[in-house]
């Protein structure tokens, strides 16, 4: 069996930190590079909430599972929700360039999320968005 | 989330610990919001001590630069770790704060 870690939470916000904190533990136990650690917990950050505040909104309940894995090269993470289908990877880009003043903050999330993960994929299966999540183990 | 604050003359510099993330920023925003009220004008924010930052964590800097523009204020930024660092440039956030590696650099002709 491949080493990882596997939990599911529930619908709220407060929950994130326990992933977070999961994640840590797992990659200290592995010696991760602080760097793939910390990409992890952004994204994590940015995925989760965004599923906890909108996927399950006007909903009680709803629960996210949260699989990761580590292999030879690479750390994989898949995040499955049974909340509405939502494709996060399906939005436009935000325009970065933009001065303060006319920013918008709204895809910012997402955008970070493509750029520190080296692979990101989504599926709706079964009645579940599935995001899968690679990151690469590279030489520190 | 550690937050501490301090004030060297008119620079008021506030150092952020563990992550500025969804769970966090509402407390950072207190913070800065609290610093702001109270005068501050000129703003060192010490990431020396954090671990990450996500869109959250942005969007409460974004908010306190908006409400500090203006003559004889400030807001830059120093020891930001590599992957604050790399969200800073993703997002563009590079460009529109001043980044320094050190305090001492950071404080200079405030």
């Amino acid at each position: 069996m491949r080493p990882g870690f596997r939990m599911t939470i529930g619908a709220d916000r407060r929950e994130i930190a326990k992933v977070n904190a999961a994640f840590a533990e797992f990659a200290d136990a592995h010696a991760l590079p602080a760097s793939v650690r910390r990409s992890m917990h952004v994204v994590l950050d940015e995925l989760l909430s965004n599923t906890i505040v909108y996927g399950f909104a006007g909903r009680e309940g709803g629960e996210v599972t949260v699989e990761a894995v580590l292999r030879t090269d690479r750390v994989c993470v898949t995040l499955t929700d049974d909340g509405r289908p939502f494709d996060p990877f399906g939005r436009a880009v935000p325009d970065t360039a933009l001065p303060v003043e006319e920013r918008r903050i709204g895809g910012l999330g997402i955008h970070l999320v493509r750029h520190m993960m080296d692979e990101v994929s989504y599926h709706r299966r079964a009645d579940r968005n599935v995001v899968v999540l690679v990151k690469r183990l590279r030489a520190r | 989330m550690d937050i501490a604050t301090r004030t060297r003359n008119d620079v008021t510099i506030v150092a952020f610990g563990g992550s500025l993330d969804s769970k966090t920023s509402p407390q950072a925003q207190q913070a800065l919001d609290g610093i702001l009220a109270g005068g501050g004008r000129k703003l060192l924010i010490d990431f020396t001590a954090l671990d990450y930052i996500s869109s959250a964590g942005l969007r409460v800097l974004l908010a306190t630069a908006k409400r500090l523009s203006g003559v004889g204020s400030a807001l830059r930024l120093f020891g930001l770790n590599e992957t604050v660092r790399e969200v800073f440039q993703i997002s563009g956030f590079s460009a529109i704060f001043a980044v320094f590696a050190t305090e001492a650099d950071a404080i200079e002709g405030l």
